[in-house]
């Protein structure tokens, strides 16, 4: 039985997250932060997707993405929690 | 693979070199080049250092060898009438297959004005200490010193590597990774262009091309929805080895699959002036079979999950730890033993898909920027090197291969095959 995560632990944890990954200070990204100026390369991007399967147990990748889904944390969190929910 | 890059280029007396050309319209100054470069020298003369040895422990480190004190960063000038422009390509080429003069050297410029409406200023940056994320960055820091700016960024610059000589159970774990990673590939039967016979330098040759801002964001978009995340190499590799596929067939006559090493840049947003100098780019080995019927969409899923394959088990950071045996072991000799044990074969070729430009202004030097583009020199094994760069919304691609490898026609076909695709 998956956890039960509400969707605002599901923003914070992943702000924490790209914050880690690109080396940024703590509080610096938002849920609405346009997470596509950031300069999130191919390997930092793939880097978050493990790192969302190992937090929330869900596969991305398998469940599929669009270009819509990263646009900000709030999007990406939408698209975790349509994961845990499938 | 630093080393086995190495080993091949020392082979063939030339260095691990590329080029990186800007353009843009108008005609730039060259005493205005000549200042800035004069300057940033000044605040990083890292710039004309060579590797050496402390003779006492033997530690490595850069020094600036006297020689070099009062030499100046070369920029060459050619000043072409508008009906000459055609020969601006082959300037570039021979600029680019030309060797160091000096082992201290890591960065030439060539300045080719087209009467007063173009003009292109190309580095030429040995991968020592420039990668080409630094060589687009080098534009930057050109355009910010003419600007007045060097003092502001001269701080950032980090002008020494760390001599690794430490965390070494890290290390081991890497070296495991790694272990594992080459039994795996030692299980391919790669194919490789036949190189020319002999071991003298032969020149690259060159190839471009290049998508409109509409027809990038259309492939960005389609990469994307291809393979089910929002990542472009997997799907611009599958293609370009689909097309090396259609147009060479299986290379060599023994070949069964195809390795291709892609590079992948390990810096971390927002500290490009911090890691400006040495290499901070790791190659990353894909592999597909040479034959078979799989479409692009079928080799980029495959790709990605080789790709994910690599971010689980570390590889990239493994990779950059294995580096450090280039402090101990200098690659001159370590680059010759790797070979041997590959057979000679490093891969089928070089892959680069580089999204995000280190130089991505309107301007330089108050004239307004046309294109960046790279020409990296394709060495010899494997002889080919594809290479997609991004600037400014739209993306060039840059086929280079060894002369006698391949014929120009042949070559042509390579780049119309994989550009269509990328369209299709």
């Amino acid at each position: 039985m998956a956890d039960a995560i509400t969707l605002e632990s599901i923003h914070q944890q992943l702000c924490t997250e790209i914050e880690t990954l690109l080396s940024l200070k703590a509080g610096s990204i938002k849920m609405d932060t346009d997470l596509t100026v950031l300069g999130i390369d191919s390997l930092r991007f793939v880097s978050l997707l493990l790192a969302i399967e190992q937090r929330f147990g869900v596969n991305l990748m398998k469940t599929g993405m669009t270009n819509e889904d990263t646009k900000t944390v709030r999007c990406l969190a939408a698209a975790v929690q349509s994961g845990r929910n499938a | 693979m630093g080393s086995m890059a190495y080993g091949a280029a020392r082979r063939t007396g030339i260095g691990v070199f590329s080029q990186a050309v800007l353009e843009v319209k108008g005609a730039l100054c060259e005493k205005t080049i000549r200042t800035a470069l004069d300057q940033i020298l000044g605040r990083i003369p890292l710039l004309h250092g060579q590797m050496a040895r402390d003779w006492r422990n033997l530690a490595p480190y850069w020094k600036v060898p006297s020689s070099a004190r009062d030499s100046a960063i070369p920029l060459r000038v050619v000043d072409l009438p508008a009906h000459e422009s055609g020969r601006a390509e082959q300037l570039f080429a021979d600029h680019g297959n030309a060797p160091f003069d000096a082992d201290w050297r890591h960065a030439r410029f060539l300045l080719v004005r087209i009467g007063q409406e173009r003009s292109r200023l190309g580095v030429v940056f040995d991968h020592r200490l420039l990668d080409a994320f630094a060589a687009e960055t080098f534009f930057r820091l050109i355009d910010l010193t003419w600007q007045g700016r060097l003092d502001e960024i001269a701080p950032r610059l980090k002008q020494t590597e760390p001599a690794h000589a430490d965390n070494w159970m890290r290390r081991f774990k890497s070296g495991q990774t790694l272990n594992r990673l080459f039994l795996q590939m030692k299980t391919l039967n790669v194919c490789f262009l036949t190189m020319p016979a002999g071991n003298a330098f032969r020149p690259n040759r060159f190839v471009h091309d290049g998508l409109t801002p509409e027809e990038s964001a259309g492939f960005i978009r389609k990469a994307g929805e291809e393979i089910g995340v929002p990542i472009l190499s997997p799907s611009a590799m599958a293609r370009a080895i689909l097309a090396v596929r259609q147009v060479l067939g299986s290379m060599s006559t023994t070949g069964t699959d195809y390795m291709v090493f892609t590079t992948a840049n390990l810096r971390v947003p927002g500290q490009e002036w911090e890691t400006f100098l040495f290499n901070h780019i790791v190659l990353l080995p894909f592999w597909l079979p040479a034959e078979g019927d799989a479409t692009a969409k079928d080799a980029a899923i495959e790709l990605r999950d080789q790709l994910f394959d690599h971010m689980k088990k570390q590889v990239p950071f493994a990779l950059s730890d294995a580096s450090a045996l280039g402090r101990i072991v200098p690659h001159f000799i370590a680059g010759p033993m790797l070979l041997t044990m590959a057979g000679g074969r490093i891969c089928s070729f070089y892959f680069a898909c580089l999204r995000d430009a280190g130089f991505s202004g309107e301007t330089f030097l108050g004239l307004p920027t046309v294109n960046l583009i790279h020409k990296p020199l394709a060495l010899s094994p494997p002889g080919l090197n594809i290479c997609m760069t991004h600037f400014r919304g739209r993306f060039n691609i840059v086929v280079s291969y060894v002369e006698g490898a391949m014929d120009d026609r042949t070559a042509k076909r390579l780049m119309e095959q994989f550009k269509s695709s990328l369209l299709r």
